[in-house]
C-alpha cells in the first residue's frame, strides 16, 4: 500500500474516501478543486494536504528474520479487513496443526496507533499464547500541503508523529527486552494491583451520579470496589 | 472529593451526555441518553499517571517530568496510562521524556483491553429501564525509568 493512498483534507475529518482523486506532487499546479466536499467551509478549504510519506526507517526489531509479515495499519485501515488478513497467515489455510507463520508484526503511527494496538489486542485474544513485544519511537512523516486557490506552491511539512511496532510472536521471545509481556498476560495493570495501590469508585469519581445505578450479577467486581471507597478519598486528597 | 486532582482521570472518563440515534434495533421506540461509566479498577500509585485529551499536553509533559526528577524512595520511574484516544498522546509524553533525558530513559510499553460500561437511560423516565452496555476499547501502559 503506498503512503499517499489517504490523501487528506486540512482539518477536515479522518479521509474517508471523500477525496479519492489521486495528486501527485510531481504534476504542475493544479487549478482549485472542482467539487469541494459540502463539509468543508470555506475558512477550511485554505490549504489541504496532498501527499504524505512516511519516511523509510530501521525496523525495531533488529533480531527478527527478514520476511516476517508485516501489517501497516493506517488510519482507514479496516480492522476487518487487516485481521481478515492477519488471521488467515497465523492460523494456516487449512488450519493445521503446524500451519501458518509464527509471528506478525502491526505497525501504525499517528492517528492508526489505537488501530494498531487494537488489532494486536484481538489477534492475542483469539490465538492465545502468544509473546509480545512493544516497541515506541517516533516517525518521521513528509507531507506537502498545497494551497486551495491552486497558485501558491506547494509547501513541505517534516514531522514527527509517535508510532508503534507490535511483534507477537508464537515462539518465546526475550522476556528481559523492554516492552515484552508473557502470553495470558490479560491486563495485569488493571487487574492484579500491587501493594499500595488503591481503587477508585467510578460513581464516587464523577460526582454527579446517583448511587447503585443497576447493578447486574456481571458486575460483582465493581460492588466489590466499593468497599475501598473510604480508603481512597483520605489518600486521593493528600496526592 | 477525589477527583479534586483533575489531571489525572482518563480520557473516557467524564460522563458526556449524547443522544443516542435511533440506529439499533432495540433503541428504536424511546430515546436514550448514552452515559459513559468511568473505567473502573484504576491503580494509581504516586508514580502512576493517567493521560486524557483535555488537559493541556504541556501540563501533562511538565507534571511526568517533576515526578521523574523528584527523588523518591524506590527506583526513578513512572508509569503512563492511556486510554482510546489518548494513547497517542501517552506515548508522545513518553517519547519526549526520552528525548529530552538524551536516552537516559527507557521505554517499556505494554498494551491491554479495558472493559467499559454504558449506560443507556431513557428520556422518560417511566418508557423502559435503564440498559447497560459493555465494549472494549484499547490501552497502553507505558513504564518510564533509568536503566540500573
Amino acid at each position: 500500500m503506498e503512503p499517499s493512498d489517504h490523501p487528506e483534507v486540512f482539518q477536515g475529518e479522518p479521509s474517508g474516501g471523500h477525496n479519492t482523486r489521486r495528486m501527485q506532487s510531481a504534476l504542475p499546479t493544479l487549478p482549485p478543486p472542482r467539487s469541494l466536499p459540502s463539509a468543508l467551509k470555506p475558512m477550511q478549504s485554505s490549504f489541504k494536504k496532498v501527499y504524505c510519506m512516511e519516511e523509510a526507517s530501521p525496523s525495531p526489531f533488529p533480531g527478527l528474520v527478514a520476511g516476517v509479515l508485516e501489517m501497516r495499519v493506517k488510519e482507514g485501515s479496516k480492522i476487518r479487513n487487516l485481521m481478515g488478513f492477519a488471521m488467515a497467515r497465523m492460523q494456516g489455510e487449512h488450519r493445521d496443526s503446524e500451519g501458518g507463520l509464527r509471528q506478525v508484526v502491526f505497525a501504525g503511527s499517528g492517528r492508526a496507533v489505537t488501530k494498531t494496538i487494537t488489532c494486536a489486542e484481538i489477534m492475542k485474544r483469539r490465538v492465545g499464547g502468544l509473546h509480545q513485544l512493544t516497541k515506541l519511537r517516533y516517525k518521521c512523516v513528509q507531507e506537502v500541503w498545497e494551497s486551495g486557490e491552486g497558485s501558491a506552491p506547494q509547501t513541505t511539512v517534516h514531522r514527527n508523529v509517535p508510532a508503534i511496532s507490535i511483534l507477537l510472536s508464537k515462539d518465546p521471545l526475550d522476556p528481559r527486552e523492554p516492552g515484552y509481556q508473557p502470553p495470558g498476560d490479560l491486563g495485569v495493570f488493571w487487574r492484579a494491583p500491587a501493594e499500595g495501590v488503591e481503587h477508585e469508585s467510578p460513581q464516587l469519581a464523577t460526582g454527579k451520579r446517583p448511587l447503585s445505578p443497576l447493578m447486574q450479577p456481571s458486575q460483582t467486581d465493581s460492588k466489590r470496589l466499593y468497599s475501598g471507597v473510604r480508603v481512597t478519598c483520605t489518600q486521593a486528597l493528600t496526592y | 472529593m477525589s477527583e479534586s486532582c483533575g489531571a489525572v482521570s482518563l480520557s473516557q472518563s467524564q460522563s458526556l451526555p449524547g443522544v443516542a440515534g435511533g440506529s439499533a434495533m432495540d433503541m428504536d421506540p424511546v430515546e436514550f441518553t448514552l452515559r459513559k461509566r468511568l473505567p473502573r479498577k484504576l491503580p494509581r500509585r504516586r508514580n502512576d499517571v493517567y493521560v486524557n485529551m483535555k488537559t493541556d499536553f504541556r501540563a501533562q509533559l511538565a507534571r511526568c517530568q517533576k515526578l521523574l526528577d523528584s527523588a523518591g524512595p524506590g527506583p526513578r520511574e513512572i508509569c503512563i496510562h492511556g486510554l482510546g484516544l489518548a494513547i497517542s498522546r501517552a506515548i508522545n509524553i513518553a517519547l519526549q521524556l526520552q528525548a529530552c533525558s538524551q536516552g537516559a530513559l527507557q521505554l517499556a510499553a505494554n498494551t491491554s483491553t479495558v472493559e467499559l460500561v454504558d449506560d443507556l437511560e431513557p428520556e422518560d423516565p417511566d418508557e423502559g429501564e435503564t440498559l447497560t452496555r459493555t465494549r472494549n476499547n484499547s490501552a497502553i501502559h507505558i513504564k518510564v525509568f533509568y536503566p540500573q
